[in-house]
């Protein structure tokens, strides 16, 4: 009990240090944005869009109902939409659209407060749903490319591409590829830091955490960062997320012409085709094809599981067994790699690992920063097909339930700030105290023979002013 | 120091259960133009086609892996008219509306027509609603054969009619809302015209919903409002409560509703007048002695 106690302090204080990796989803990343940025955005069709998919579901429901609404609806209508056992999701699902601005109060005339939609949002909304407006700017007609690639081969390009960021991550054999504007926003991100001693960059314990994400998520998180910078290398933020968002709803396997791009976008989507996002054949080709990873980029954190295209194969190469084996049938070392974050690997074969989840190999995962979710998150994610037969709970619930429970027991300290009360010079003044700080709900800890009181630390001015009250009085 | 129990921080924001699932939905539009409504007043076939058009890319924008089917339904014929059969048009943006949802507009436009153009100016006979609810439920069995493991798919499907629901097809009616209900497949209806009590059965049976519209003007609202929310979330949702479902069975020899009737004992059929020989599987009854309990067994609903 002494050992766990104390190895489990100081990894808590460790824990403490490091910040664990933040992913933010669309909605938490617009949230974060200044009202009048909100306002320029949703002047674009296409981030209406983004944003009203990115809704929770009954939020989409409200919105679609007053779409073709002129005036606004009283709050108490809007509120007798919902049936009575879900009237705390209607209060979550009310607050999100105020936050986001989607729609606004308003008062109608009899004293009522009602709700009504963003003019801009409507309006835009409208737009993408039933058309009209302007056409979106990638959308030129183009003549058929005579060099037309299809989408296997879009796909290994991107694949291929973001593969390179992940090995130069984990610093394995392929060092080249990748540029120095790359390295500079893994560094910003705080994903890699620069080593103390020669200056090159390393992982930090968010990169891992980074790498156990799932490709979609790995890709909004890192073009979040991304465009963090984008100010500073004097480009339009606005822009830059519009033509995301035009990236992410267009088709895969299609072109697009870059004509009428401003000379920043056409320096934004160099970066984009860096990273795999877009391909094009030359720089100046004038047309380009976005890939797997820019499509639908923004439905990143709602729904893992659901692939969105038809032929989204699933690729998953991890068998979980219920006596803790894992066998990975991989060759590659960046998965070895992750695998052995939180496995102990026992043989290795050409195109197989073999490892087993033990306590100490999760706690060792646990105290570099990945949480117990983020392990199941990878196993599940990458579960072979096997698996995935049950699609209810496609890993052992023994195992899952144990990963929880291994982190579970390092949590099994809470820490309050007290006041140690002591050496009371009578049981009767002992019991007072005690009393008093029970009734009030001070009391934490108390030792009757050794007539010893722990107090919380808040109320410690309160009870010594009833301790003098009580001194003075007897 | 508090060492007994674990706490776990709270959770910042509240999570609500919400479906991670596929929603599928194949919207069958009655397009005959036998039907009163079309016949009255040829126009409202637009105007209905506009909120149907509408409706789906409504279903597509909720969230990006939704599927949508839509199906035209004719007296002789019924056909998919999206995804359209062969290649899909190369569709570029004219204006701002979202490239996919062009494609639907386009696509369901340009089929509707071909499908109207091939139809001969004939008699009015009642559309092959059933027919056209079976076909919906192969194009499911497939999508849910096809799947990538793992993928959860929810799907549905909506019935917009204006024509009355006969008897006829009673034997494939119950058929085809059976069948959806064992494939989980929710069966809701948009009565136009006239109250349909036969599809009225199957939505109950499947637990879908049924409207008939007060007034064909607001059409997509009615869409939006009732059959837009897909079935994990309706019960989030006040939606139109259940009617009482007539439940009166058809008979197999004149194809009319009836209270009370005879049943064959081997095949279930149901009849409204005694017949000796059972036309559905040929069983042989002896004609009932006179005021003895007849053989055949007397039904009260």
């Amino acid at each position: 009990m002494a050992d766990n106690g104390s190895s489990s302090t100081s990894a808590v204080l460790s824990l403490n240090k490091f910040s664990n990796l933040e992913c933010k989803n669309l909605h938490d990343y617009l949230r974060t944005r200044p009202q009048n940025i909100l306002e320029k955005l949703y002047n674009h069709p296409t981030i209406c869009l983004a944003v009203y998919r990115e809704l929770p579901e009954l939020a989409r429901q409200y919105v679609i109902r007053i779409l073709f609404v002129e005036q606004p609806v009283p709050q108490a209508v809007v509120a007798s939409w919902g049936s009575q056992a879900f009237s705390k999701e209607h209060v979550y699902v009310s607050k999100v659209l105020s936050e986001l601005s989607v729609w606004q109060e308003a008062s109608i005339p009899g004293g009522l407060l009602g709700w009504i939609l963003s003019p801009t949002f409507k309006k835009n909304l409208k737009i993408t749903l039933l058309g009209g407006g302007k056409p979106w700017s990638m959308s030129s007609a183009l003549d058929t490319d005579n060099k037309a690639r299809d989408v296997a081969f879009l796909d290994s390009y991107s694949l291929e591409r973001w593969e390179c960021v992940l090995h130069y991550m984990v610093g394995s054999q392929q060092q080249e590829g990748i540029s120095a504007d790359a390295v500079r926003i893994l560094l910003h991100a705080g994903l890699m830091k620069r080593d103390e001693e020669d200056g090159s960059p390393v992982i930090t314990r968010q990169g891992f955490q980074f790498l156990l994400l799932d490709r979609h998520a790995q890709v909004w998180h890192f073009i979040l960062q991304y465009l963090d910078t984008v100010e500073q290398r004097g480009l339009d933020l606005v822009e830059c997320l519009t033509f995301l968002f035009q990236l992410s709803f267009s088709t895969l396997g299609k072109d697009y012409s870059t004509e009428g791009m401003s000379q920043g976008l056409l320096v934004f989507l160099q970066h984009l085709r860096e990273f795999g996002l877009v391909y094009q054949r030359k720089r100046k080709a004038g047309r380009f094809y976005p890939t797997r990873l820019a499509i639908n980029i923004t439905s990143s954190a709602a729904n893992k599981s659901a692939p969105v295209l038809d032929d989204d194969t699933h690729k998953g190469y991890i068998v979980v067994e219920t006596n803790y084996r894992v066998y990975a049938y991989t060759d590659s070392n960046l998965q070895v790699a992750l695998i052995s974050l939180f496995t102990e690997l026992m043989y290795r074969f050409p195109n197989l690992v073999v490892g087993v989840i033990t306590r100490e190999s999760v706690r060792q995962a646990l105290r570099g920063g990945i949480t117990a979710d983020q392990i199941i998150g990878y196993l599940k994610q990458h579960a072979h097909e096997q698996m995935l037969q049950d699609s209810r709970n496609p890993l052992p619930p023994t195992v899952v339930d144990q990963i929880k429970l291994w982190e579970l027991e390092r949590n099994r300290l809470t820490y309050q700030e007290g006041v140690l009360y002591s050496q009371f010079l009578s049981q009767a003044d002992y019991n007072v105290l005690k009393e008093y700080a029970q009734t009030n709900g001070h009391l934490i800890w108390s030792h009757k023979e050794k007539r010893t009181l722990v107090i919380n630390k808040c109320a410690h001015d309160d009870v010594k002013k009833f301790w003098k009250r009580y001194s003075k009085g007897s | 120091m508090k060492m007994n129990n674990i706490e776990l921080p709270a959770e910042q924001t509240p999570e609500f259960s919400s479906v991670d699932e596929t929603s599928l939905i194949v919207v069958i539009f009655d397009s005959n133009p036998g039907q009163k409504l079309l016949r009255d007043n040829p126009h409202i076939l637009t105007h209905c086609l506009d909120s149907i058009i509408a409706f789906s890319n409504s279903h597509l924008m909720q969230k990006a892996q939704n599927k949508l089917a839509v199906m035209a339904c004719h007296s002789k014929k019924s056909e998919f008219i999206f995804p359209g059969s062969g290649k899909p048009l190369d569709v570029r943006q004219i204006d701002g509306q979202y490239e996919t949802f062009t494609l639907v507009e386009k696509t369901i436009k340009q089929n509707l027509a071909k499908h109207l153009a091939g139809e001969s100016p004939m008699l009015n006979t009642e559309s092959l609603l059933a027919g056209a609810i079976a076909m919906a439920l192969c194009y499911i069995a497939r999508l849910q054969r096809s799947k990538s493991p793992g993928c959860m798919l929810n799907s549905r499907i909506l019935v917009v009619t204006g024509s009355s629901d006969s008897a006829m097809q009673y034997m494939n009616y119950m058929n085809v809302f059976f069948t959806a209900q064992k494939q989980n497949v929710v069966i809701d209806v948009c009565a136009l015209d006239q109250h349909l009590s036969l599809l009225q059965q199957g939505c109950d049976i499947t637990g879908g919903l049924y409207l008939k519209i007060p007034q064909l003007q607001g059409l997509l609202q009615y869409l939006l409002w009732v059959f837009l929310p897909e079935p994990p979330i309706r019960q989030k949702l006040v939606l139109p409560p259940p009617a009482k479902v007539d439940y009166r069975a058809a008979c197999f020899c004149h194809r009319e509703l009836i209270d009370i009737g005879y049943v064959c004992s081997v095949c279930l059929s149901i009849f409204c007048k005694f017949s000796p020989i059972c036309t559905t599987c040929h069983t042989v009854f002896k004609i009932p002695p006179l005021a003895v309990k007849a053989k055949k067994k007397k039904i009260k609903l």
